[in-house]
């Protein structure tokens, strides 16, 4: 291992991260380097052409193209200019994007502390890989952000960024996600981790990330007790975000409205992120991150 | 529209607060801070269609007991719902209160107890949406009720009426309840009565339908009864009284007159059928007290078996003064001893022939005076129409006033008198009671007339436009035209009126009220309007005695009527007349809505101990 996560800040370690956690992480390193044995390059061709070694395509020869490119023996047979084209070779950015609105309070563990975890260890895995990582947080607004790194040597940075995050506020996704795409000049793997609960058009947000040329992945985080709620009665509900209330009486009817409603909220998000090319990943907080991870892992397109 | 008999019981909704207070006491809310509610209200929002009910369900016990409390409450407001009934079917019953109406019928009955019965027939034989206005028929025409669709406020007012001993004018009544339904021509006019009355009273309308109830009956009646005073003597005085058989056999009445306890005359009276004896009967000595006549005889109709008189002194002059305000006239009037002054304003046109009755003396000063009634009246500057002398313009500063030889003005020095404006008098016709008191050269300045019906003493001029208000001869002038006008004599007075007609009682000066004893025992007490009372509840016979101030003065009231007292039915209906049927626009009517609010209570009630009951078990 590079690096010592125990050494890690006090101030990130104790807040969020403890011994366990730095221990599960360090265990993942191996299980990363398990799975992606052999992909470990520390590189990822791209769609753009560029220098890189891997051919990619022949086009004819304009005025101002590179001499250098020229394939000298095409011409040689056909007597015609062509150039030979090369996939560009560049490292990818991740982004990890995490809602710290106050809905993230709410589970057991809290949303926003499974969040965390999850953004930690994509991080490792990412930085492991030789990409840049880069977290930013988000509410009403794009809040704090930790600029890309690139080496591990500065996970400890990350981490105490991350266990420095405050979580309140109302969640505004169009304007913060809109924010960040405008924000971000290099596009890349945008993580987005949320629990997709909250005012504004999620939708709108999510379009944002993709027309700034992100590739998106939106990993939506839910208690178990939103669920499957165990409530019962005549209740008056607040909204953590927004303060609303609203008196009803929850009875086995109402409760199952609720899970319908759930369902379609949860489905019009799958089939959204569907028709946009976004990968989407479900999870509840009763499940150990380490859990989800690997099954992100294992069933992900974008981390190969 | 809705009305309400006791809105004051729309106080017990208040009850209606308590049980929802007693209701929202239940345990409240439980606070739970959610990540979201947004899910919570798509799913609330997704059951809202079937909450209502729900809801409603839920707290329909409560509901129920809501509902009986509003619906007992409002019952209990007497709520009467003003809807819209056929005008044309309105119906007035019309009912006799005659005197006739205490004649027998049959065992412990009289007529009037028949009347009603049948009144009570035609109220429960009402149109379902029909008005009925109750009025009765005495010697006035009284409306008991307006257009009325509740039954029960109808038998109520039928129930409270009683018959008097008025001879009756049913020709007035009818023709009131014709106008009362005047265009309204399926409109019904029902007249209950005994039929006691002269065929012309049938107006012919085929709106009228007459019920005629009782049986022929046999009665004898006094029909006049008076005491006088002889001209020749003041001691000496003369019984009037008049007794009629109206029976078809000859009879012998005892009959008899009292006054106070002292028995005046007593002898039987021999009556041919359907003849009348008139007796008069002289006596001497003091004539005060109360008269009554009695004859003994065991009839159908007792009320007109007797009849009263009420005899006593009165010195009092009263007298009316009509004027726009004359300070010598009312200031020589009220200076005048034993003589009580009611002021008026205004012209007297209407109701002078009242006027002339109630007072001594009227005095018309200086206003336009109407044709002139029987009775005594003193015109200053103006003339009333119909006298033997007119107006024929006016006279400036006439000359020098020359005084007659009449009686009125003996004494009287008119030597200083001067008058600024005079009118001018022309005699049209010449009149052998029409005497010159005095006058100028140019015109006649006073007179004196005494004709059949009319004593009047006129003076021409204005009293503020001479001097002679500063004459002796001024208050001499007055007093003698007073006292000519209406001799007083010893102030013998013997006072009788019919039953049912209006008594003034005039009240001294600064006496304002008076109060009444009728014969039945109970007392009124009356407010004085403009210096005299009205009092009109003379329905029964008998003494009425009144007091003002110190002053105690009786009247008598008899029914002394010999068209009242011939009980037989006189009337005999036409041809058969097609009765209207009611139909057309309609009016608003009262319907009393609190039998069906009180059921509804009930019902409300017992369903709700139903739903709970239902509840219980199922718990």
């Amino acid at each position: 291992m590079a690096m010592t996560l125990l050494n890690a800040p006090a101030a990130g370690r104790d807040l969020v991260f403890d011994d366990e956690f730095l221990r599960k992480l360090e265990q993942l390193e191996l299980l990363a380097r398990k799975i992606f044995r052999g992909l470990l390059r520390g590189d990822h061709t791209t769609s753009r052409r560029g220098r890189g070694l891997e051919f990619s395509d022949f086009r004819h020869y304009r005025p101002g193209d590179d001499f250098r490119h020229i394939d000298w023996n095409i011409y040689s047979r056909l007597d015609q200019l062509f150039l030979k084209l090369h996939a560009s070779e560049d490292d990818v950015t991740l982004h990890l994007i995490l809602d710290t609105s106050a809905s993230m309070r709410f589970g057991d563990p809290s949303k926003f502390d499974h969040a965390r975890r999850l953004a930690a260890a994509l991080a490792y895995i990412a930085l492991h890989n030789l990409d840049r990582v880069g977290v930013s947080a988000f509410s009403e607004g794009l809040g704090a952000a930790l600029p890309p790194i690139k080496t591990r040597h500065h996970m400890a940075r990350l981490l105490t960024f991350l266990g420095e995050l405050p979580c309140a506020g109302v969640t505004r996704f169009d304007s913060a996600l809109g924010a960040f795409a405008m924000r971000t000049r290099n596009p890349g793997l945008v993580i987005l981790i949320s629990d997709l609960l909250g005012a504004g058009e999620i939708q709108h947000g999510i379009d944002a990330l993709c027309y700034g040329g992100h590739d998106v992945v939106v990993i939506q985080l839910l208690a178990e007790s939103e669920i499957d709620p165990a409530l019962d009665g005549a209740l008056r509900m607040v909204d953590a975000e927004t303060g609303d209330e609203v008196d009803a009486t929850v009875d086995e009817e109402l409760r199952s409205l609720y899970q319908r409603s759930l369902q379609r909220h949860l489905q019009e998000m799958e089939s959204f992120c569907r028709r946009r090319s976004v990968e989407y990943l479900r999870a509840s907080t009763a499940i150990a991150f380490e859990d989800v991870l690997l099954k992100y892992l294992r069933q992900g397109v974008h981390l190969r | 529209m809705i009305e309400f008999a006791y809105p004051l019981a729309l106080l017990s909704l208040l009850a209606v607060p308590i049980l929802i207070a007693l209701h929202l006491l239940r345990p409240r809310r439980r606070r739970i801070v959610l990540s979201t509610t947004t899910l919570w209200q798509a799913a609330l929002k997704e059951r809202e269609p079937k909450l209502g009910l729900r809801s409603m369900l839920r707290n329909l016990s409560l509901l129920l007991l809501l509902a009986s409390a509003a619906a007992l409450g409002v019952a209990l407001a007497g709520p009467h719902w003003l809807t819209r009934t056929s005008e044309d079917a309105d119906t007035v019953l019309v009912l006799d209160v005659s005197a006739s109406m205490k004649t027998r019928s049959g065992i412990g009955k009289t007529r009037f107890d028949l009347a009603l019965a049948e009144a009570f027939d035609i109220v429960d034989g009402l149109p379902r949406e029909g008005r009925m206005l109750v009025m009765t028929s005495g010697r006035k025409a009284v409306l008991r009720t307006g257009f009325e669709a509740d039954r029960d406020a109808l038998r109520r007012a039928l129930r409270e009426l009683r018959t008097g001993d008025e001879a009756g004018r049913p020709r007035e009544a009818l023709a009131l309840a014709l106008s009362l339904l005047r265009g309204r021509n399926q409109g019904r006019i029902y007249f209950v009565t005994d039929g006691a009355f002269d065929r012309d009273v049938d107006p012919g309308s085929p709106q009228v339908a007459f019920r005629v109830v009782g049986e022929p009956a046999r009665n004898v009646a006094i029909t006049r009864f008076d005491f006088r005073q002889e001209l020749a003597s003041e001691e000496r005085y003369q019984v009037l009284m008049t007794v009629r058989n109206y029976t078809d056999a000859p009879l012998v009445v005892p009959a008899s007159v009292s006054l106070d306890d002292r028995v005046l005359f007593r002898r039987p009276l021999t009556l041919a059928a359907h003849a009348e004896q008139t007796v008069v009967l002289p006596f001497t000595g003091r004539a005060r007290g109360q008269a009554i006549a009695r004859i003994d005889v065991d009839d159908d109709l007792a009320a007109d078996n007797q009849a009263y008189a009420a005899v006593y002194t009165d010195d009092t002059l009263r007298v009316l003064l009509l004027t726009r305000g004359n300070f010598y006239l009312e200031s020589v009037l009220e200076a005048l001893p034993n003589l009580v002054l009611v002021k008026r304003d205004g012209s007297p046109a209407e109701d002078i022939a009242r006027l002339a009755l109630d007072y001594d003396v009227v005095v018309l000063d200086g206003i336009e005076a109407p044709r002139l009634p029987a009775g005594n009246f003193l015109l200053v500057n103006t003339v009333a129409p119909g006298l033997p002398f007119s107006d024929s313009g006016r006279l400036v500063r006439p000359g020098p006033l020359v005084r007659g030889q009449s009686a009125l003005m003996r004494d009287a020095d008119l030597t200083a008198v001067r008058v600024d404006q005079a009118r001018r008098i022309v005699i049209d016709k010449p009149a052998a009671g029409l005497q010159r008191l005095f006058w100028s050269r140019e015109s006649d300045l006073a007179l004196a007339l005494l004709d059949a019906d009319v004593k009047l003493v006129y003076l021409g001029f204005d009293l503020a436009r001479s001097n002679f208000p500063l004459q002796a001869a001024f208050p001499l002038f007055f007093s003698r035209s007073l006292e000519w006008l209406r001799p007083r004599g010893d102030g013998f007075v013997s006072t009788h009126v019919e039953a049912g007609s209006t008594q003034t009682i005039v009240l001294p000066a600064g006496e304002t009220r008076v109060t009444l004893r009728m014969p039945s025992g109970k007392s009124e007490s009356l407010e004085s309007e403009g210096g005299s009372a009205l009092f009109d509840a003379t329905a029964d016979a008998g003494i009425y005695q009144y007091t003002v101030g110190e002053i105690t003065r009786y009247f008598a009231v008899s029914l002394t009527d010999a068209r009242e007292s011939d009980v037989n039915n006189r009337w005999a209906p036409g041809e058969p007349r097609k009765e209207a049927q009611p139909a057309g626009k309609g009016v608003q009517a009262l319907v009393p809505l609190w039998p069906p609010l009180l059921l509804l209570a009930l019902l409300l009630l017992a369903l709700e101990w139903c739903v709970w009951t239902g509840s219980r078990n199922r718990a």
